[in-house]
């Protein structure tokens, strides 16, 4: 009777196994099929792309080995955009995160109205990015454009908005345009904090600034620790921002684009629908995907020392 | 609970056997089936597939088209460079492709162009000596453009160097308005249009001359050096010098006109990145553009019709040549799997009712000498542009084209970056010039390299 009834507990305990595995395989699944053909597949077939010299018709494609690794070493052009990308990555994601947690604690009060300051907030982040961009672009420029006449009523100007070394600042004004999706996010981060941890403070006599310091940073550092990498692959991957600003006649016209915005994606783009050198250009992200998982790895490594979980590492082993 | 009666445990190796059975089967099928895709509909009918630009190829031409071709369907992709790659190099590309004859011989070079002289032989409304001698620049004998086979038909083109302007803004500056049989040269052309531009605190309020320069740096630049008795490529075509006195002239002129701030440019930009609405909006009195732009002032007000005109192109030297910079048109890929049906098409678009509608609108001279008196003359300005187009058609001269670099596209980016820091006195003229000779043969050997 025991050794049944222990045999009938065993095979329970299988089905039970049997079950939570092939639940899991099967909610993973779709992941895993998306990973492989659209992560995956595109990059391997990148890598070996970067490989060749194959210019995306030709028949006549050869392997030239690391030839394009090699050559990007030496490439200047190559070379300044990535630094020019850190840079640019470097002013821009401060800003932005800084921004979004701004305007998100300006927000995250019981006033008359705010649903509608957050809607009008977060409504440019919903903009088409194209749109947006063509927006500015006609507010940026400087002979009609509404910027300059503003800043004509207090004596400065006309800048030349969208030319070097301006144009690096524009874009920076373009990307910020977006900032109420970040803002969301911390809003509702700034929600998840315990008002009794605030009271407490202020009975303590912590002011306003110490407050959001030592106790809303420290307890949404999670959400600014995810804004921060979310914001940096983001602003890495800039291609269509700075093309759209550009002296163009089209969308996608590489040739006009200014010094101070020819960041990575744009010399990519460039090498590849410019140039027609699809190997290289290929090599050139395969470089910086590189480039982009390591920074998130020392990210990863430094997030120890400034993001607090409120559980325990340690404890939860 | 679920507690079904004989079940193995999936194991992860089981797993990921599964999934990459499923990824594989889910990549093959559609590879698969695009084997079979375009061919035949399921009513019988072949499937032509042409990739066009919309505007260019409208629903009533293909319907028209259909329904005097019952046999074929025809099925439309809007013009997408980066579609038409990855189809050309997957092999199964549309079967007739929109493309420009300046900027052709890389295509042809590569072999993925069909050779179209026995169509032209055998066609009764489409033949060789029905085509103007600027369908020379889609011929490609191996080595270089203007001879040998066909390999693309035009669909119609403009000499693009020519001037077009505002009567108005000249008698309001007080200068004689430009000749609209003599050309000019490059340098009154920059000394008048100095004079027609106005400024005022910081902003330009007029310009004088606006030379479309986000739109071709290349062309431009490449028809004053043969203005000039220069070239642009050397014999084999595989290397440049931007360096000679030639070359030199024609940039050096790009620089002097950036620097007087009297037209659009990288570090002035349009605020739409071309000419018309300047031009328009009475902002820009010269555009350099082809005669296609008069299409563009049928439907404007009496006071723009009545004070527009065009002018030969300007010159930079004594040979007086006056090229297409694109000459836009069809091919059929050499691997396209309707060859015969496409030709039909080519047929009905180059010479059937669509071409005589474009002729007769002004959008650009036809393509085939018997549809040159077609080009409108009724408006008061379409009589002195036909009559000046006429005399500028004895000009028309090719530009240079070598297989191994992509024309205006690739040449752009590095003119313009080059260009830019002369402007900004970073460089001088002949740094600039031997900079760009670097690089351009520097993706000239890449181009030799990949295609032999």
């Amino acid at each position: 009777m025991t050794a049944t009834a222990t045999e009938e507990a065993r095979r329970g305990r299988k089905r039970w196994q049997r079950y939570s595995s092939r639940t899991f395989y099967l909610f993973v699944s779709p992941w895993v099929l998306g990973f492989a053909l659209l992560t995956a597949l595109p990059l391997g077939y990148a890598f070996a792309i970067s490989l060749t010299n194959f210019n995306g018709t030709s028949s006549q494609w050869r392997w030239v080995g690391l030839g394009n690794y090699v050559e990007f070493l030496s490439d200047t052009d190559a070379i300044t955009s990535l630094v020019r990308t850190l840079a640019f990555t470097a002013i821009a994601v401060p800003i932005m995160v800084a921004g979004g947690l701004g305007l998100a604690v300006l927000l995250n009060r019981r006033l008359k109205l705010v649903g509608l300051f957050r809607t009008v907030f977060f409504l440019p982040s919903v903009v088409p990015v194209v749109a947006a961009a063509i927006m500015w672009k006609l507010i940026f420029n400087r002979d009609a454009g509404i910027l300059n006449a503003i800043l004509e009523k207090i004596s400065i100007g006309p800048i030349a908005w969208l030319v070097d070394p301006n144009a690096f600042y524009a874009l920076i004004i373009l990307i910020l345009w977006g900032l109420g999706g970040g803002m969301v996010i911390m809003l509702a981060a700034l929600q998840g904090v315990p008002a009794e941890l605030e009271e407490a403070a202020v009975l303590d006599g912590a002011n306003r600034w110490h407050v959001l310091r030592h106790i809303i940073v420290p307890m949404i550092s999670p959400v600014i620790f995810f804004q921060v990498v979310t914001g940096i692959i983001f602003t890495f991957q800039i291609v269509i921002q700075p093309l759209l600003l550009a002296h163009s006649r089209e969308v996608g016209q590489v040739t006009h684009v200014p010094q101070s915005t020819h960041l990575y994606m744009v010399q990519v783009y460039e090498e590849y629908f410019a140039n027609n050198r699809y190997g290289y250009g290929s090599a050139m992200l395969w470089v910086f995907f590189v480039v982009i998982l390591i920074i998130t790895l020392i990210m990863l490594r430094s997030s120890r020392l400034w993001v607090h979980y409120e559980v325990d590492s340690e404890a939860e082993r | 609970m679920p507690q079904p009666p004989h079940h193995t445990q999936l194991s992860r190796r089981r797993f990921l056997t599964s999934s990459a059975l499923v990824a594989g089967s889910a990549l093959t099928a559609p590879l698969l089936g695009a084997c079979n895709a375009g061919t035949e509909s399921g009513d019988g009918k072949t499937v032509l597939t042409i990739m066009y630009k919309n505007n260019e190829l409208t629903k009533e031409q293909i319907a028209d088209f259909e329904a005097k071709n019952p046999d074929i369907r025809i099925s439309f992709i809007e013009h997408d460079g980066t579609r038409l790659n990855a189809m050309l190099a997957s092999n199964e590309p549309p079967d007739l492709v929109r493309a420009p004859a300046v900027g052709s011989a890389r295509t042809n070079a590569q072999g993925l162009a069909t050779d179209l002289d026995p169509y032209l032989a055998k066609s009764s409304v489409l033949k060789k000596e029905h085509l103007l001698p600027v369908n020379d620049s889609f011929r490609w004998d191996g080595k270089r453009i203007g001879h040998g086979p066909y390999y693309g038909i035009i669909k119609d083109w403009s000499q693009d160097a020519t001037l077009w302007y505002n009567r108005a803004l000249f008698e309001q500056a007080g200068i004689q308005p430009l000749s609209t049989a003599e050309p000019i040269s490059y340098d009154e052309l920059l000394e008048i249009a100095t004079k027609l531009t106005k400024k005022s605190g910081g902003k330009t309020e007029a310009y004088g001359l606006g030379v479309e320069w986000a739109w071709n740096l290349f062309a431009p630049i490449s028809t004053m050096i043969l203005q000039q008795g220069g070239e642009v490529y050397n014999t084999d075509l595989t290397k440049t010098d931007m360096t000679t006195p030639q070359a030199l002239r024609a940039l050096k002129w790009y620089v002097d006109f950036a620097k007087a701030g009297v037209g659009p440019t990288s570090l002035d930009p349009a605020p739409d990145g071309a000419d018309l609405s300047l031009f328009l909006a009475k902002r820009m009195a010269i555009t350099q553009d082809g005669y296609w732009y008069g299409g563009n002032f049928v439907k404007e007000s009496d006071e723009i019709k009545n004070n527009i005109a065009m002018a030969p192109a300007p010159v930079m030297g004594d040979k007086r040549i006056s090229p297409t910079y694109a000459g836009w048109g069809a091919y059929i890929p050499a691997k396209a799997k309707h060859k015969d049906e496409a030709w039909r098409f080519m047929e009905y678009y180059m010479a059937g009712p669509p071409s005589e509608d474009r002729a007769k609108g002004g959008w650009g001279i036809p393509a085939l000498k018997s549809q040159l008196s077609l080009m409108p003359q009724e408006l008061p300005y379409q009589k002195q542009v036909f009559e000046t187009q006429q005399a500028e058609l004895q000009h028309a001269g090719q530009l240079p084209d070598s297989p191994y670099i992509g024309g205006a596209t690739a040449w752009d980016p590095v003119l313009d970056k080059h260009l830019q820091r002369a402007i900004k006195n970073e460089v001088t003229v002949e740094a600039a010039g031997k900079a760009i000779t670097d690089e351009i043969n520097e993706l000239l050997r890449q181009g030799k390299d990949q295609i032999g």
